[in-house]
């Protein structure tokens, strides 16, 4: 698969956070992955403003000339998505958050039903928009409750993107069982 | 009764979130003495003087526009920056205010299980969270539709004004409908059939001359990454 890293680590101290980034990735390439780390801290992200210039007047396209053109070339490219980020505040960074709201060009606006049921927007391309996962670091008070409540805003980020959270995971586990969780899917 | 509102919207004053506010304070108003300050989020270039008046503030109120499901970019950088007030005890109490386009209110509901938890991780006393959406519909709809919405938030803000709570058949009133009834989703299917769901963008998209480029796709690889 051709799998895509957002690494959302705010923090250029957090060592620990992008070397097991970088494990990870090391080990899904033996696996004969094709990975890409894309460190959002170090680019250059205009956060959305909600002009919908990418949907009513450069279609596709944010109006910004900014990195966030590249992470969705990348995202809409690739098989799987991972989400990378430490909680903040109960909630993955804000560096990962501006970023997501960025893939709105990915979409169009006009609106379709899901399952007969609820509104979203359609998809802008006619392939298979990739799966996404979500690794998180916990805070020093993170509980059940706070991934749960993250873990249920992830699956609704799915739907918005055509997609389906496939797992949440945590730091705190060995990079092998993220790397096999990846592989079996 | 002092307020501190915080507008979360990444349009700042041009905002639905703006016109929103403008009703609830209308009412806050009502009460003898009360009075509010508004700071915009979008403007902010301290986060020292921001968590200052954050953390000065009796009462609060954070209100914002859904984005993928969530609150928008700025916002969760304006929330990261109050993390060392979570040490403190009389932090001011907090409610919110979740506008959606969608109309549906449960698109919320999952952001809003996240703010009252994160007035907890605040030792905040919460005060609740209004959802409301179908909002940015309101700029095409005519006046006498926007004009209920528009009163429930002033009457909700007169009562917040009044008892510094939300009331609570207020907010359900307001938020509804929570999913779409099977008679909105006929509706939904029928319009879409003739265009008119989507009419809002399409007149737009042609304002703009870019209705022949509406289905881009700038990103595409032709060659497939699988080997």
């Amino acid at each position: 698969m051709k799998i895509i890293i957002l690494n959302g680590n705010p923090d250029a101290d957090n060592i620990k956070f992008d070397n097991y980034l970088r494990d990870l990735s090391d080990s899904l390439e033996s696996d004969n992955h094709t990975t890409n780390i894309l460190k959002l801290r170090e680019m250059n992200i205009k956060y959305c403003i909600g002009c919908f210039g990418c949907w009513l007047k450069t279609p596709g396209q944010c109006i910004f000339k900014d990195d966030s053109q590249a992470i969705c070339r990348e995202v809409i490219n690739s098989d799987f998505v991972l989400f990378a980020a430490p909680l903040v505040m109960g909630f993955p960074s804000a560096v990962l958050k501006i970023a997501m709201d960025k893939l709105i060009p990915l979409l169009l606006p006009y609106i379709e039903l899901v399952n007969n049921k609820e509104c979203h927007h359609e998809k802008r391309y006619d392939k298979k928009y990739p799966l996404i996962g979500l690794l998180i670091e916990r805070e020093d008070d993170t509980d059940s409750e706070d991934i749960k409540i993250v873990s249920d805003i992830f699956s609704r980020f799915a739907i918005d993107f055509k997609s389906s959270l496939c797992f949440v995971k945590e730091t705190n586990i060995p990079v092998q069982e993220v790397s096999d969780e990846i592989n079996s899917i | 009764m002092k307020l501190t509102v915080f507008n979360g919207s990444p349009r700042g004053k041009r905002s639905n979130t703006t016109i929103l506010l403008e009703h609830f304070l209308k009412g806050f108003m009502e009460t003898e003495g009360n009075s509010y300050k508004l700071k915009y989020i979008v403007n902010n270039k301290n986060e020292k003087k921001i968590i200052e008046i954050f953390k000065d503030a009796n009462n609060i109120i954070l209100a914002f526009p859904l984005y993928t499901d969530c609150m928008p970019g700025i916002v969760k950088s304006f929330i990261d920056s109050l993390k060392p007030l979570c040490k403190n005890k009389d932090n001011p109490s907090i409610g919110f205010i979740v506008q959606s386009g969608f109309p549906e209110a449960y698109h919320s509901r999952f952001v809003e299980r996240y703010l009252e938890k994160l007035a907890k991780r605040l030792n905040c006393q919460y005060i609740g969270c209004i959802v409301k959406g179908g909002i940015e519909g309101t700029r095409m709809m005519p006046h006498f539709m926007t004009k209920k919405i528009f009163n429930s938030f002033y009457e909700l803000g007169k009562a917040y004004g009044k008892s510094g709570k939300f009331d609570q058949t207020l907010l359900n009133r307001l938020a509804k409908p929570e999913h779409l009834s099977a008679l909105m989703r006929l509706f939904y299917n029928f319009g879409r059939l003739f265009g008119i769901v989507n009419a809002y963008w399409d007149k737009q998209l042609k304002d703009n001359d870019a209705f022949e480029k509406r289905f881009d796709k700038p990103y595409i690889m032709i060659n497939s990454f699988r080997e």
